[in-house]
């Protein structure tokens, strides 16, 4: 796409993108673009790919075929990787070390010469008064938020984070949720994933569904709006009679059976002439009302095999 | 390189893994001097007579236990010889590149050097230093021992200390690729220690030598590292005495190289 006409670079891109570990396919042609200043929220089931496709991008696995850009340039080239911040799976870190000292150890690595920057990303992740404890100590949300710290050292333009939410506390999800909020208003363009879809959907300007290695989906929060359905549900004690009388009253009523006791119904505007309806013909209604279809829920949609996968 | 240098050096300097080691390598020359000296000085064979260590028969033969000892190879013979100070010193180089794989701190230095040598040469060139600092430190502390002790054994002209520390820094260097290249090979701790051991003992090349032997091929592994250690020469005589560099460049030329082909082969 053209825009003014300058091409449009994406932040990261992937080209038919490949991990084979032995006989098994990990990642199939995996094709994803993400434009810069996306919060692209990465959905799959576990074993889905979802990390193998992170740590190609980050260039801590070599991709069997395909090809990884970042703002245009190779994976490889090592000054659009210095614009990549990462935290994959869980955080890197010395135990032995204080939550200073591991960052003072990545600063150096990237040869930031002022430390100035370490005690900032210390500050925004809530670890200034983390002191001499040793990161051994540390709770597995501290060490998480050590983890995004580091990955946020050096202002990366590019935030790669694997489950970055894992251990964090309520509050801790919080702050981290406001900290990926600000960074995004600063134009980073950040990559997460996640299995609490719920929170993923807070912040998410895209999404990626990834199964069995392959990308099924790509959508923006607009379109995933427009995909996800209102729904009528109730709970009631017979379902097979429920399902005949209410297939019979609103014969252009799409019905999903949901449990032994719940049934979906997306495309009604009448809810109460449904529970008017079982009850005439006296089917208890335990429970009844609007919902609307959240990302949870269109995942699940989009999966096979159902909730218990999540 | 120099960034992931400069890294290895914070860890290093804050690390207690190099001055344990260190202070281990400095026990035991302590305990082998103190040893020695009961066995071969007047007054420590008057005390160890006292608590019944030796028999008057035995003080007579233990009186001659340091003839033909200079400092430089009594220095050799407690620490280096035996494979005391390739074990300990490989036995650290172990933990410190194993570390970077267990903690998974190396996930944030790969994201950042795609180069994977660079990552092998600064892990090499750090154990280079260490051990540099390692041997001379470990030197100054036998002889300062030594004059403690007495002046046991007569000392070496700074020629000889120069010639041998020269060519012993660059095989024991070669060692601690070797150790580098199963850390990265096997990322296992475990492994790392029986690498450590195995190799630094000299286990290994002496049952090689044994198998060898029954072929009348044995004499090779005097091109070994464990073998060189024990073997080289204390004083340069001839051109022929150089060959302890070409032992040491060589293999650790072939360990740095094989420990980065291994680490660009597999994934993080």
């Amino acid at each position: 796409m053209m825009n003014a006409g300058r091409e449009e670079v994406s932040a990261i891109e992937t080209i038919a993108l490949t991990k084979i570990y032995g006989e098994k396919a990990a990642v199939k042609g995996l094709d994803l673009k993400i434009r810069e200043g996306e919060i692209y929220g990465f959905i799959g089931r576990n074993g889905a790919g979802k990390s193998t496709t992170l740590k190609m991008i980050c260039g801590i696995a070599a991709p069997t075929q395909g090809e990884i850009r970042l703002f245009g340039k190779p994976v490889s080239d090592p000054v659009v990787r210095r614009r990549l911040g990462v935290l994959i799976e869980s955080a890197g870190v010395y135990p032995h070390m204080t939550a200073r000292q591991n960052v003072v150890m990545k600063a150096k690595c990237m040869g930031l010469a002022d430390e100035k920057g370490v005690d900032d990303v210390l500050g925004m992740t809530g670890l200034a008064d983390a002191g001499k404890k040793k990161v051994k100590h540390f709770s597995m949300g501290m060490k998480q938020r050590l983890g995004v710290a580091l990955a946020l050292l050096g202002n990366p333009d590019l935030l790669v984070l694997d489950e970055p939410i894992n251990g964090l506390d309520p509050e801790g999800i919080r702050e981290l949720r406001q900290l990926i909020q600000k960074l995004h208003e600063e134009g980073k363009t950040i990559l997460i994933s996640s299995h609490i879809l719920g929170e993923l959907s807070k912040i998410s300007t895209n999404y990626g569904i990834i199964k069995d290695g392959e990308m099924i989906e790509q959508l923006t929060r607009e379109e995933l709006e427009e995909k996800c359905q209102d729904y009528f549900q109730i709970e009631v004690e017979d379902l097979k009679r429920a399902l005949a009388h209410i297939q019979e009253a609103f014969p252009g009523v799409q019905a999903e059976v949901a449990d032994t006791r719940i049934i979906r119904l997306y495309g009604v505007g009448d809810g109460a002439g449904v529970n008017r309806l079982l009850i005439e013909n006296q089917i208890p209604v335990y429970a009844s009302g609007f919902h609307h279809m959240d990302l949870e829920e269109y995942f699940l949609n989009r999966m096979e095999g159902g909730r218990q996968y999540v | 390189m120099f960034n992931l240098l400069r890294m290895d050096f914070y860890r290093v300097k804050r690390s207690k893994s190099v001055y344990v080691c260190f202070g281990i390598l400095l026990l035991a020359a302590m305990i082998a001097f103190g040893m020695i000296w009961l066995l071969a000085t007047p007054r420590g064979q008057e005390i160890s007579l006292r608590i019944g260590m030796l028999s008057l028969e035995e003080v007579k033969e233990s009186a001659y236990i340091l003839e033909g000892y200079d400092s430089l190879n009594f220095f050799r013979g407690i620490c280096l010889d035996g494979g005391s100070y390739n074990l300990i010193f490989g036995i650290w180089v172990m933990l410190f590149v194993c570390a970077d794989f267990q903690s998974g701190f190396i996930k944030n230095v790969m994201a950042l050097h795609q180069n994977r040598w660079n990552y092998i040469g600064s892990k090499v060139m750090t154990a280079w230093i260490v051990d540099f600092c390692y041997l001379v430190l470990n030197l100054l502390f036998a002889l300062l021992m030594n004059r403690i002790c007495g002046n046991m054994v007569p000392y070496v002209g700074w020629k000889e200390i120069i010639f041998y520390l020269s060519w012993i820094w660059f095989v024991t260097t070669a060692f601690a690729a070797l150790i580098i290249l199963v850390c990265v090979l096997t990322r296992s701790v475990a492994a790392g220690s029986l690498a450590a051991v195995l190799f630094g003992s000299g286990a290994v090349v002496r049952i090689l030598l044994g198998i060898l032997h029954m072929f009348h091929r044995g004499e090779w592994l005097k091109y070994s590292i464990s073998m060189t250690c024990e073997l080289g020469p204390g004083k340069y005589t001839s051109v022929k005495d150089l060959y302890v560099y070409a032992v040491g460049f060589g293999f650790l030329a072939l360990y740095t190289v094989i420990a980065g082909l291994v680490l660009r082969k597999k994934d993080i």
